[in-house]
């Protein structure tokens, strides 16, 4: 059988964005001198219909800034995407808990917009996009595995490119004490694709590392080496190899 | 089209309101009687429901892995406990960094951090036994991992009523990709009082059993379960040969009405597994009976599929078991297409009170104790609609 490296992604574009880490050139120099990313703090998403921008939270503003950012206009409804999240809407989760326990009425559009997949729903009603489309959670791991995802997409289908989208925000008090992490908020978009122009990656399971060993999410990481041009990065038992 | 290397579902184990072992969901199921649905006052106040409660005893988590210690995960271990010997038996022969895991779940542990805000109320502060890793999505196919000893990937994917038939998709690419060379897929989901009362605040939950496809559908019955597939990418046995999946972008609870999303994930499924309509013998609706959903779906399957083509719901006899419904609703056609003889292929029936909708294409809704036999292999077709506008389809077959 020929064809591309099933493991092999290509990273066509990427945007990202952190409290007071906003724009290409303010990545490259977090890169050359990384520190802790900001805990507090959101976009303002200006590019989202006024109706919509209202209604999002702080992890859905991240999410669709970092995917609007890093998609041209062409490709936003015809990309298929991959969002790995760890807390998800879970923040907002625990006033629909309190409420549930207090035997409160719901309010059926918060309830509809703290469901994991939220804001791959929202991205694709305001991209228009009609494409396969997962969302995931994998513990300390969500990045590694969201690229994991990312990579069964394009086994599935290889000619077409595929966005993953890592974000998260620092999670409520009520269940922070209770996780270890390095906290932040933040977002990741990454244009990936079997083939294309962009620096390639060959993904293993046969990383040493320890899983969040760094004071900065995952994603960032991988940022991090990207723009480093390092040859090779491990997360946990993940690795990847950049391609000559 | 590129050839793709096989992919068996190799072993299954299955949970739900029908039983707790693979061969008393099937004896039920083709019964077509929903009488083991149970009603419960405690979910949402001021109301009684009929739901699909599991009543059969749940395994306790072993103490070693206390930290994910809720119902949900019980939910798992109920169904992996009915395939350990063929999962070990894998393990031993791969090695466990050779074997992933891909779970789907709506809800996690939600009712046990219910029960934990519970706790909190009453003596200000959480229960000492809440874990948040029993909460977050991802625990689910953690303590899967963590229990089976295995240091391979694992994930959780959570799209709704999507996330069970999703874990096989992956799991089925994870094969493929040369990564793993086992995976162990599924869902489960657990009846809790965040779901039940958000479906119940969108208007969705019916009063008594749901009715789909019936002119006088009025919304769901919820239901919980799990189950569990061992995959292997060998020839043989029943295999997981389609996958089809499409967005909506519509909105966030409700289907679109032409029911575009749904068509493109089956005909997605179809020219993945390279069939055409007429070689599926049998569709397992999403069916949920909500009135969008029902519409929608019979009109995409009309489209797709004519009026011929046997098709049922399961939900009047399970319930919605929501991120665990697209692994269930393939056990159920892993379980026709493994308990098929000589080609002829019974089918779960579809129950319903039998007034058609006038304003719906008339679909051939498969009465009690009928069968087919299609004649060469036997292919049958599962859909999976979810929340936020997620579909996906998978085509399951059985070579004869």
């Amino acid at each position: 059988m020929s064809g591309p490296t099933p493991t092999r992604a290509h990273v066509e574009r990427w945007f990202a964005w952190s409290p007071g880490v906003e724009d290409r050139s303010a990545w490259e120099g977090w890169a050359a001198a990384p520190r802790p990313l900001a805990l507090e703090g959101h976009p303002d998403a200006a590019f989202l219909p006024a109706m919509l921008r209202r209604r999002c939270t702080p992890l859905t503003r991240l999410v669709l800034t970092a995917a609007f950012g890093t998609l041209a206009e062409n490709e936003r409804s015809r990309v298929r995407t991959v969002f790995a999240t760890r807390h998800g809407s879970i923040n907002e989760s625990i006033e629909l808990l309190h409420a549930v326990v207090a035997q409160e009425r719901l309010s059926p559009t918060k309830f509809s917009h703290t469901v994991h997949n939220a804001q791959a729903g929202l991205f694709c009603i305001a991209a228009g996009n009609r494409e396969a489309s997962s969302s995931l959670a994998a513990r300390a791991d969500t990045f590694a595995c969201g690229w994991l995802e990312a990579l069964t997409f394009l086994e599935r289908e290889p000619e077409s490119p595929v966005l993953l989208v890592t974000s998260d925000v620092p999670l409520d008090p009520t269940f922070a004490v209770l996780v270890r992490e390095p906290a932040a908020a933040y977002g990741l978009g990454l244009l990936l694709g079997s083939s294309g122009d962009g620096p390639a990656f060959d993904f293993d399971l046969a990383g040493g590392g320890e899983a969040g060993s760094q004071p900065w999410p995952d994603a960032a990481e991988f940022l991090r080496f990207l723009l480093a041009g390092e040859a090779r990065l491990e997360l946990g038992r993940f690795g990847w190899t950049r391609a000559a | 089209m590129k050839a793709r290397p096989p992919c068996r579902l190799a072993a299954l184990g299955v949970v739900n309101a029908l039983g707790a072992d693979a061969e008393t969901v099937w004896r039920r199921l083709l019964s077509g009687e929903p009488s083991q649905l149970s009603w419960n006052d405690a979910l949402v106040p001021g109301r009684r429901l009929l739901v699909g409660a599991v009543s059969d005893p749940l395994p306790e988590v072993p103490a070693t892995f206390a930290r994910y210690a809720c119902r949900n995960n019980q939910m798992a271990l109920a169904a992996l406990a009915q395939i350990e010997a063929p999962v070990r038996e894998a393990l031993a022969r791969v090695g466990a960094s050779r074997v992933g895991v891909v779970m789907g779940t709506s809800t996690s542990g939600v009712s046990d951090a219910e029960d934990s805000f519970r706790h909190q109320r009453d003596h200000g502060g959480l229960d000492p036994s809440f874990d948040y890793a029993q909460l977050e999505f991802g625990g689910l196919a953690a303590f899967v991992g963590e229990l089976l000893g295995v240091t391979g990937p694992a994930w959780t994917l959570s799209t709704a009523c999507s996330s069970g038939a999703r874990a096989l998709a992956s799991a089925r690419s994870l094969l493929a990709m040369g990564l793993c060379d086992a995976v162990v897929a599924g869902a489960a989901d657990t009846l809790c009082g965040l779901t039940t009362n958000g479906f119940a605040a969108l208007q969705a939950i019916c009063e008594g059993v749901t009715n789909p496809c019936s002119r006088n559908r009025a919304g769901l019955t919820l239901g919980e379960g799990a189950a569990a597939f061992l995959l292997l990418p060998e020839a043989g046995g029943i295999q997981l040969t389609g996958v089809g999946e499409s967005s909506e972008a519509h909105h966030m609870s409700a289907p679109d009405p032409t029911g575009g999303g749904a068509e493109a994930a089956m005909r997605g499924a179809l020219r993945d597994a390279g069939l055409a309509p007429e070689d599926i013998a049998y569709l397992n609706l999403h069916g949920t009976g909500t009135p969008l959903n029902d519409t929608m779906e019979c009109q995409a399957v009309a489209r797709v599929f004519g009026s011929a083509l046997p098709v049922s719901s399961t939900k009047p006899l399970v319930g919605h078991t929501l991120g665990a419904a697209g692994a269930l609703e393939a056990a159920f056609c892993w379980l026709a297409l493994a308990r098929s003889e000589d080609g002829v292929l019974e089918l779960p029936p579809h129950c319903w009170d039998g007034e058609r909708d006038p304003e719906i294409p008339a679909l051939r809704l498969v009465g009690k104790g009928e069968s087919v036999r299609p004649g060469g292999p036997l292919r049958v077709m599962t859909n999976s609609f979810g929340f936020g506008g997620n579909n996906c389809t998978l085509v399951l077959e059985r070579s004869t």
